[in-house]
């Protein structure tokens, strides 16, 4: 009983940080119709960013949140500008491989300049820090992630659903060419869709450096985590990401908890079995 | 009978240019080995071949499918288990083992397509990438399979053509050269076969195929389930010749993907694609791979790939294939049409 509490309340703190990362693939997609493959990189970037605040100035990995979220904005957009506005005309053959392109050139960038090491943030406020309620004891760096990941969940479901700007961006998702005769600058549009997808994922990044190793390579699994958790929570959909988000935490825990060799493949299956049987997921339209 | 070995063995649709560049590359392979005797060029050569080889068959889906398949290593690594486990457990001979390893990865791709072509584009893409990562997780979790520490095969002596296993080099380049040749004439029959044509057409537009009464659904299996099969047999062939596989040496994520790019940067859906992609790629993995890890530069290699891969992506969707077609059109244009 005390195990399964345990467990549940792991889920669900690793689902939100999941459906943080799951928002801006999310969104991306649900503004331009294009997968992001390289957007485990920009969340390994992020990691970076909190791993050399931390071990090189000594500065707490907290300070690196807003830092790794502009960097993230920066990159989003960079990415949309150079690369992945050249692809959206070609076949859909070339937009995936355009994007691939993007992820492997991030993933050996960091491979060159960080070498293969296993790294992990050791100094900072939170890091490595318990909180106990009761029996039940979790980590203190889990619990705040969890808590900016509902801010920043809150923030982006205002600006899209309550301002100008997020009703121009809605539009533009809807009916791109629609949106543009009606004067919204749907390049402006996509361009922030790619900045705020950079800027969550790397904030996200920023927060699970807190207790989880950075690797050059540690993108894909995640690219692939978002990718389970967006088809299951409906492409395009910010309620869905969030819910599936945590769907997808508690199977990873409670499967990890059953046979640990093969928690990832419980993810795969379930993007495999919903894009195949319920290929709008939860709360897609 | 002689039509179909016709169609096995001719060129005749394609321009002269292709036909002479064809047969100097034949004749330039076939004496390789006695021009270049250091054992490291006469490596990157088998590895160029095996890659060409890979490519051929990744193209039936990925070029004449128009569908992306980033799991092709699943495939690799059934060949290459059902080899190296057979000889192991039974001491098969590895030409009957080939036939297995291709009809366990044919079944396999057959069951997996059934439901996987209910999608399209970047929704397939995903998929056959997490199928193929299952299927890695489950190759390390089984015991029976040797889990990570992989399958080693018995070391042989001298020349043994029951086994495969040589001990120059000279022999598994000719090896791997036959093997290609197999593949290569399969895929120029295949190309203009019924299957073929029917492949492209729902590539080309599904509706209008579908219309002309091509059940596109059914096709699309067919050709996953053929690249299922033809990837196998380079796994097989790599268990010979490394002597040693494992899990993340023969269905690892980046093997899929290399197998995928060098097609793509060559030119999807062209029969000289996969040779040209990884005529560039292999050598340029190999060398300068090696120079740069000498010099500590991890990783440099793969940035220029993927260099590579966006401006292709960006640019010229055919890939290298693409240019040279329009360079040589362009020059072969009679002056009058040049205006228009």
């Amino acid at each position: 009983m005390e195990l399964a509490v345990q467990l549940i309340v792991y889920g669900i703190l690793m689902g939100l940080i999941f459906s943080l990362i799951a928002l801006g693939l999310s969104l991306i997609f649900g503004v331009m119709n294009i997968v992001n493959f390289a957007h485990g990189e920009f969340l390994m970037m992020g990691m970076y960013i909190a791993y050399l605040l931390s071990t090189y100035l000594p500065m707490d990995p907290l300070v690196s949140l807003p830092i790794s979220a502009l960097a993230g904005y920066l990159l989003g957009i960079g990415s949309y500008r150079l690369l992945v506005h050249h692809i959206l005309r070609g076949p859909m053959v070339a937009q995936l491989f355009g994007t691939f392109g993007l992820m492997l050139f991030l993933r050996y960038l960091a491979m060159y300049i960080f070498t293969p090491d296993v790294r992990s943030v050791k100094h900072g406020i939170l890091v490595g820090k318990t909180l106990s309620l009761g029996w039940i004891s979790v980590d203190a760096s889990k619990v705040f992630s969890a808590v900016i990941c509902l801010l920043a969940f809150a923030a982006i479901y205002w600006m899209i659903y309550r301002t100008k700007l997020g009703r121009a961006l809605r539009a533009t998702s809807i009916d791109a060419e629609a949106a543009k005769y009606m004067g919204i600058d749907t390049k402006g549009m996509n361009s922030l869709a790619w900045g705020i997808g950079g800027a969550t994922v790397a904030l996200a990044g920023a927060l699970l450096a807190h207790f989880y190793y950075v690797t050059p390579t540690v993108g894909m699994l995640f690219t692939l985590i978002a990718f389970a958790t967006v088809a299951l929570g409906g492409f395009g959909s910010i309620i869905g990401a969030f819910i599936a988000g945590i769907i997808i935490g508690l199977i990873m825990v409670v499967s990890g908890q059953l046979v640990s060799e093969l928690k990832f493949s419980f993810i795969y299956i379930v993007y495999f079995l919903v894009v195949v049987f319920r290929p709008r997921g939860l709360f897609g339209w | 009978m002689q039509q179909f070995l016709s169609d096995l063995f001719s060129f005749k649709d394609r321009p002269r240019f292709e036909r002479i560049g064809f047969f100097i590359f034949l004749i330039l392979v076939l004496i390789f080995p006695w021009i270049v005797t250091s054992a490291y060029g006469r490596a990157v050569m088998i590895k160029f071949l095996l890659f060409a080889l890979f490519g051929l068959g990744w193209n039936l889906i990925g070029g004449y499918g128009g569908q992306v398949d980033l799991g092709q290593a699943k495939n690799v690594g059934f060949g290459a288990y059902a080899t190296a486990l057979m000889i192991v457990w039974w001491k098969v001979p590895f030409w009957i083992t080939i036939i297995p390893g291709m009809i366990i990865a044919a079944a396999e791709s057959f069951m997996v397509a059934y439901p996987m072509f209910r999608l399209k584009g970047h929704y397939f893409a995903i998929a056959t990438l997490c199928v193929a990562l299952v299927w890695k997780e489950l190759f390390i979790f089984w015991d029976w399979t040797g889990g990570a520490r992989g399958v080693e095969l018995p070391i042989r002596s001298g020349a043994d053509f029951v086994y495969m296993q040589f001990n120059s080099p000279i022999y598994y380049h000719y090896f791997v050269f036959f093997l290609f040749l197999l593949q290569f004439f399969f895929m120029n029959w295949f190309r203009k076969s019924k299957l073929g044509y029917e492949v492209q057409a729902v590539r080309d537009n599904e509706d209008a195929a579908a219309s002309l009464g091509i059940n596109v659904y059914r096709t699309k299996v067919i050709n996953y389930t053929i690249t299922g099969g033809l990837g196998a047999l380079g796994g097989s062939f790599m268990a010979v010749y490394y002597l040693y596989i494992d899990p993340d040496a023969v269905m690892p994520l980046d093997l899929s993907i290399l197998i995928a790019m060098t097609v793509m940067v060559g030119g999807a859906g062209s029969i000289w694609g996969p040779l040209i992609g990884a005529g560039l790629l292999i050598p340029l993995d190999m060398y300068l791979g090696a120079w740069l890890g000498a010099q500590k530069r991890l990783g440099v290699d793969f940035m220029i790939y993927a260099v590579i891969m966006m401006v292709i992506a960006a640019k010229e969707p055919k890939g290298i294939w693409g240019i040279i077609e329009r360079v040589i059109k362009r020059r072969s244009t009679p002056l009058l049409q040049k205006g228009s």
